[in-house]
């Protein structure tokens, strides 16, 4: 495998079962313990206030609430992808998720657009997650 | 009781903007401060407060820039302060300032920026290395996407557009209002290059849609600086009109784009405006002329918006016909902006500076006819911090 020359997040604890989760194709957002909600990206209080929570699992389906195609990209290595799609996606469990939008053509995007969650194991300890069109 | 009023802009200051990476930091910012200080009929001996950034250095300077400045002006101060408004950080520090001279905690202040030298990051000449350097600044959940600054202000416009129905060309309005103001200014970038169309803006290459290199802020260098004293002190020397800060507030919204409640519009602006006019006792109509960070063409819509200058959903088209042109129904930028003129360092430095100008009567061609009250807006971040100022001509 070619080495992997694009930004590589850093994964404080707290956010570690989230990264771990994905590696095994699963996503898991934390859910306040007190009020219900899920919440992303991954943080130590709910706006309610309880510091309680579990990772559950969500069901990885949303739809674009805003997007754009990037055609000057930060780096070299992601050039290469340019023009790629970056989405802000409403999941149906209600908090807002960014990805890339794969599997169609960029200009085929559009707010509102059905969309659901693919893996993509970039390097064998990082798997991301991205969007796909949902029919 | 001791109120915004009773502080003045005393001296302003900016060097010619573009690349200084030949340019050794250090000697830019003293420079620079000099220069401000002499405008308003002053030395470095009567320096007793900064804000902000230490003059360029090794060791401790960052960590501490009062101890920094003392070290090099042979005096202790009496005052240093700091905001956290990103790029309008330091132009966000002239509500400090001025509430430590009405309380006697200091005398004369000044807020310099400076970007120069061969470093690079976000202070250098190099564009690919200041691109990739802001590209980091978000969460891993925003940068392992590849996204920019570009990208993260062409979601907020593209949430815009669904929204209201602004268009492109809108956007457009202020890139070119912004460019004529460059075109009478001899110190702005993009001044030489001349006057653009809306056409030009549509026909520039995509950079992160919808917006286009035309809609993007300039990557230079630069320097600039402000001088603040009490209005009595600012009066007494007689160099210039004096020029008051008459209301200051900061609204600090959500931080993760992921949190905000709306990526079309940012409630941190309408706290950091209401607070502003509040204080100032002013209503936006009554404003000659503004200044409001342009990173991108589209933050000057969102701003208008959250200062209440239209309702939200209605800067597109309240931009339009080049309304925001010098001579148009509210000048904005008149400099050229961060569009236009420089996006160097702490750039809202260089909005207050072209305020203060205008309010003084001396922006030459540029001048906005009986400009008496002008209104700064600053944001930091992708608009999640804000600040708002309220200047008036005494
Ligand atoms: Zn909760």
């Amino acid at each position: 495998m070619a080495a992997y020359e694009k930004f590589v997040p850093e994964i404080p604890p707290l956010h570690e079962p989230f990264w771990a989760a994905l590696r095994q194709h699963r996503v898991e957002l934390q859910q306040c313990r007190r009020c219900g909600q899920f919440r992303f990206v991954p943080s130590e209080l709910c706006p309610c206030g309880s510091p309680e929570y579990s990772w559950a699992p969500i069901a990885g389906t949303g739809e674009v609430y805003t997007y754009t195609i990037v055609h000057r990209a930060p780096t070299p290595a992601y050039q290469q992808d340019a023009p790629y799609v970056i989405a802000h996606v409403t999941m149906d469990e209600g908090p807002r998720m960014i990805s890339n939008v794969v599997g169609c053509d960029p200009s085929d995007v559009f707010i509102g657009m059905p969309v659901e969650i693919v893996f993509d194991d970039v390097t064998p300890e990082l798997t991301l997650y991205r969007f796909r069109p949902r029919s | 009781m001791p109120q915004f009023a009773d502080a003045a802009f005393a001296g302003i200051a900016m060097t010619p903007q573009g690349d200084l990476s030949d340019r050794d930091p250090a000697d830019v910012y003293w420079e620079v401060v000099q220069e401000a200080l002499a405008d308003a009929g002053l030395t470095l001996a009567d320096v007793d407060g900064l804000i902000g950034d230490a003059p360029p250095g090794v060791g401790i300077r960052s960590a501490l820039p009062g101890g920094a400045m003392a070290d090099l002006v042979g005096h202790p101060l009496r005052f240093q302060a700091s905001t956290s408004i990103g790029a309008a950080g330091q132009s966000a520090g002239i509500g400090l300032a001025a509430l430590a001279i009405a309380h006697g905690l200091a005398s004369v202040v000044v807020i310099p920026t400076v970007a120069a030298g061969g470093g690079s990051g976000y202070l250098g000449a190099d564009r690919n290395a200041a691109v990739a350097h802001m590209a980091r600044l978000g969460s891993p959940y925003e940068y392992v996407w590849g996204t920019t600054r570009v990208a993260d202000y062409a979601v907020i416009a593209r949430r815009h557009m669904y929204e209201y129905g602004t268009t492109e060309e809108q956007l457009a309005e202020i890139a070119v209002a912004q460019r004529y103001g460059a075109t009478l200014n001899p110190l702005s970038v993009n001044g030489k290059r001349g006057e653009i169309t809306i056409d030009d803006v549509m026909a520039s290459r995509p950079i992160a849609e919808p917006l286009k290199l035309l809609d993007c802020c300039l990557v230079n260098q630069g320097a600039g600086c402000i001088v603040m004293t009490s209005a009595t002190d600012a009066a007494a020397q007689g160099r210039h009109h004096p020029v008051l800060l008459l209301g200051w507030g900061e609204g600090q919204s959500y931080l993760d784009p992921c949190k905000a409640p709306s990526l079309a519009s940012f409630e941190g602006g309408r706290l950091a405006a209401d607070t502003a006019f509040g204080l100032a006792g002013v209503g936006r109509d009554e404003i000659d002329v503004a200044g409001i960070s342009d990173h991108f063409t589209i933050g000057v819509i969102v701003e208008l918006e959250a200062a209440g200058f239209c309702a939200t959903g209605e800067g597109g088209s309240f931009v339009e016909g080049q309304a925001t042109r010098i001579g148009g129904r509210l000048p904005v930028n008149t400099d050229g902006g961060f569009l236009s003129n420089s996006h160097a360092g702490s750039c809202g430095v260089f909005t207050v500076i072209e305020l203060v100008r205008q309010l003084r009567h001396e922006a030459g061609p540029r001048q906005v006819e009986q400009a008496s009250l002008a209104y700064a807006h600053g944001v930091g971040g992708v608009s999640q911090v804000q600040y708002g100022a309220v200047l008036g001509r005494a």
